[in-house]
């Protein structure tokens, strides 16, 4: 009945005011002796401010041995997650930056270099008559054009095996015999390609989410990154764009991380979903025109 | 916490001013079931119905009879005779103009409720322990802020009271006036059919005053809109939680006060007047505070968080620079090159 004490109005006696602990003390303090003046501070209060005081201490005692603490580098140059030290403290976040820094620069230089080298040996090959013949692309990325119902068994156990449940969702898929093939089954449902650098960048950072303990994260900060990569030498969302476009050793974790894209609707409409790109329509292999389409559904 | 009973003043009938005091009765501790209060009064309610239905008679007292197949109409039975409108009219059926209902309702109907005598009871003292609560009275809609206690016990002599303009000048003495104001302010006419059955107007109710012996407090309060009399040894769950609802702001008669405590017992005293009846006691120790403020509970419980972790908003890093650094640092340093380049920065 604590609002009886919240709410009464004037003039109750002092007796109706006082909590329920004060009126067991009065009873056994108060009872025989009128004259003794009662305690002020009420019980209740009294033990509180010692709980809080005792938090305090051990607050204060946990911050300063967690100071002392240094934080040790692994191999790949960073804290593992599975160390349990909790030791943000700034020189770690500021060397972490540095870190973080560095590889973004060391991978334009890369991205650079790459590009670069493609032309240079294009060139190469036509100034001594020889043919140049590029890598067959290692990445895809593939969207998926058509909606839910009436799929045909086959095809949508791959579109799930692909992470590809919704209409215009999109997925890096890496190439090789097993997945070629399994493209190849569901081509009238998917629209895929080669995506550039560009793509892969605008993908990761406009609509990357990351699956964190089986919730879609956003991508809001390196340590999300982190934290779920770490162990493999991903660290920044930079290093993510890395390990996808160059299809790295750690492509199956990095790219299963992220959460299948959400697309909007391409921009202007598609040209023929039914169709064959080829044909005149959407859908299959469209090499490097995805990049485009990406463009009008990011 | 439950079992203390705290002071309540008794307030003078001639000037409203605190005189003696009285210990609250048992009653008013009793744990407030809502749930059964609304029970009890909505089969209480039913009690006083009258019996309504449609003549026995009605839609019969023609000697229709169906003209059968192979006539082009429909097979309902149909008036006999000739020479009116009447005639060859579907009777009987409840689709039919002039046809008796559908299953027409009878006398017979149960109309009123039992209730057990237990719930009745349960139910009128956790009514009088709701009226108690300054809080759970207001939020019925009662006008007390100006009351000096709640509950509001006037001295003896209100029972007394014989002339109507005693009993006001006493209501507005005690800061009471505002709830009669309230109930006088409310009459409107009913919507509805009902203001044409003989119940044209609803109004809000005021304070229930409650006496011990009547030497002319009922015919002083009588006419007062808003305000109902009742005794003590008849308290009907109907006024003291009018709707089913909790809260009726109460005026108590000193003896009718005291004689509480008689009437409905304490929780280990039987009851005077009740045969075999105590006071329930609840089945849960209800004060949270207490529970949550003792040793056993506080030994256990964790620090207060700081601060909750919450989700950020994501934020394009592609439009928005700063996050953008955030997430790459050498982002700057690429933009401001590109930007050299174009000749738009130094």
């Amino acid at each position: 009945m604590w609002w009886r004490h919240a709410h009464h109005v004037l003039p109750v006696s002092h007796m109706r005011r006082r909590p329920a602990n004060m009126e067991a003390e009065t009873a056994a303090t108060g009872a025989g002796k009128p004259g003794k003046r009662l305690p002020t501070v009420p019980e209740s209060v009294l033990k509180k401010r010692k709980t809080l005081q005792r938090i305090r201490e051990a607050r204060a005692t946990a911050t300063a041995t967690a100071k002392k603490v240094r934080p040790f580098l692994t191999c790949r140059g960073y804290l593992l997650s599975s160390i349990k030290l909790r030791v943000s403290t700034f020189q770690v976040q500021k060397q972490k930056r540095k870190d973080i820094f560095k590889r973004a620069e060391k991978y334009v230089k890369e991205y650079r270099k790459n590009e670069r080298d493609e032309i240079r040996l294009r060139r190469e090959a036509k100034r001594y008559g020889n043919f140049y013949v590029p890598d067959e692309p290692k990445l895809a990325f593939i969207i998926r054009i058509r909606g839910i119902n009436g799929v045909s068994p086959k095809v949508r156990k791959i579109l799930q095996l692909l992470r590809l449940r919704q209409i215009h969702n999109g997925q890096f898929v890496r190439l090789n015999k097993a997945t070629i093939n399994m493209l190849r089954i569901v081509e009238p449902y998917i629209a895929f390609g080669y995506p550039n650098l560009k793509t892969v960048r605008e993908l990761v950072y406009k609509r990357g989410f990351g699956k964190v303990s089986h919730q879609r994260v956003a991508l809001t900060d390196n340590a999300i990154i982190e934290k779920a990569l770490g162990r493999h030498g991903i660290i920044c969302v930079e290093d993510l764009i890395h390990e996808i476009f160059t299809v790295g050793p750690h492509f199956k974790e990095a790219n299963n991380f992220l959460w299948p894209f959400k697309l909007s609707s391409p921009r202007g409409g598609f040209r023929k979903k039914l169709n064959h790109f080829v044909e005149g329509g959407d859908y299959g292999n469209r090499e490097e025109h995805l990049n485009q389409l990406v463009k009008r559904m990011i | 916490m439950a079992a203390a009973r705290p002071q309540v003043y008794i307030y003078s009938n001639d000037d409203s001013k605190p005189t003696s005091q009285i210990s609250l009765p048992a009653v008013f501790k009793t744990p407030i079931r809502s749930d059964l209060v609304n029970f009890v009064h909505t089969n209480m309610a039913k009690n006083h119905r009258q019996p309504y239905a449609v003549s026995k008679k009605a839609g019969h007292q023609t000697s229709a009879e169906s003209w059968g197949t192979g006539r082009a109409v429909a097979r309902i039975p149909r008036v006999r005779g000739g020479g009116t409108h009447r005639s060859g009219q579907g009777a009987f059926g409840n689709m039919c103009r002039g046809g008796r209902m559908f299953a027409p309702t009878k006398t017979w109907r149960r109309w009123h409720r039992k209730i057990n005598i237990k719930q009745r009871r349960f139910a009128v003292a956790s009514a009088l322990a709701a009226s108690s609560l300054p809080a759970l009275v207001m939020a019925h809609g009662h006008r007390i802020e100006k009351i000096p206690e709640v509950p509001l016990v006037v001295s003896n002599g209100i029972e007394n009271i014989d002339k109507t303009k005693q009993a006001v000048k006493l209501l507005e003495q005690l800061n009471a006036a505002a709830d009669v104001e309230r109930s006088k302010a409310s009459r409107k006419v009913r919507a509805g059919k009902g203001k044409m059955r003989n119940r044209r107007h609803v109004q809000r109710k005021g304070p229930l005053v409650i006496y011990n012996e009547d030497n002319g407090i009922r015919k002083a309060f009588r006419n007062i809109p808003g305000v109902d009399t009742c005794s003590v040894e008849r308290l009907n769950l109907l006024q003291l939680a009018p709707g089913g609802h909790l809260g009726r702001f109460c005026i108590w008669s000193e003896a009718a006060f005291q004689k509480l405590d008689d009437v409905f017992g304490t929780t280990k005293k039987k009851s005077q007047q009740k045969k075999d009846f105590m006071l329930p006691r609840s089945k849960l120790f209800t004060d949270i505070q207490r529970i949550i403020n003792s040793d056993e509970v506080q030994k256990v419980i964790r620090p207060k968080r700081r601060k909750p972790k919450r989700a950020a908003i994501k934020k394009n890093p592609l439009k928005n620079p700063f996050v953008m650094h955030k997430l790459n640092p050498f982002s700057t340093v690429t933009k401001r090159a590109a930007l050299k380049k174009h000749g738009l920065a130094k």
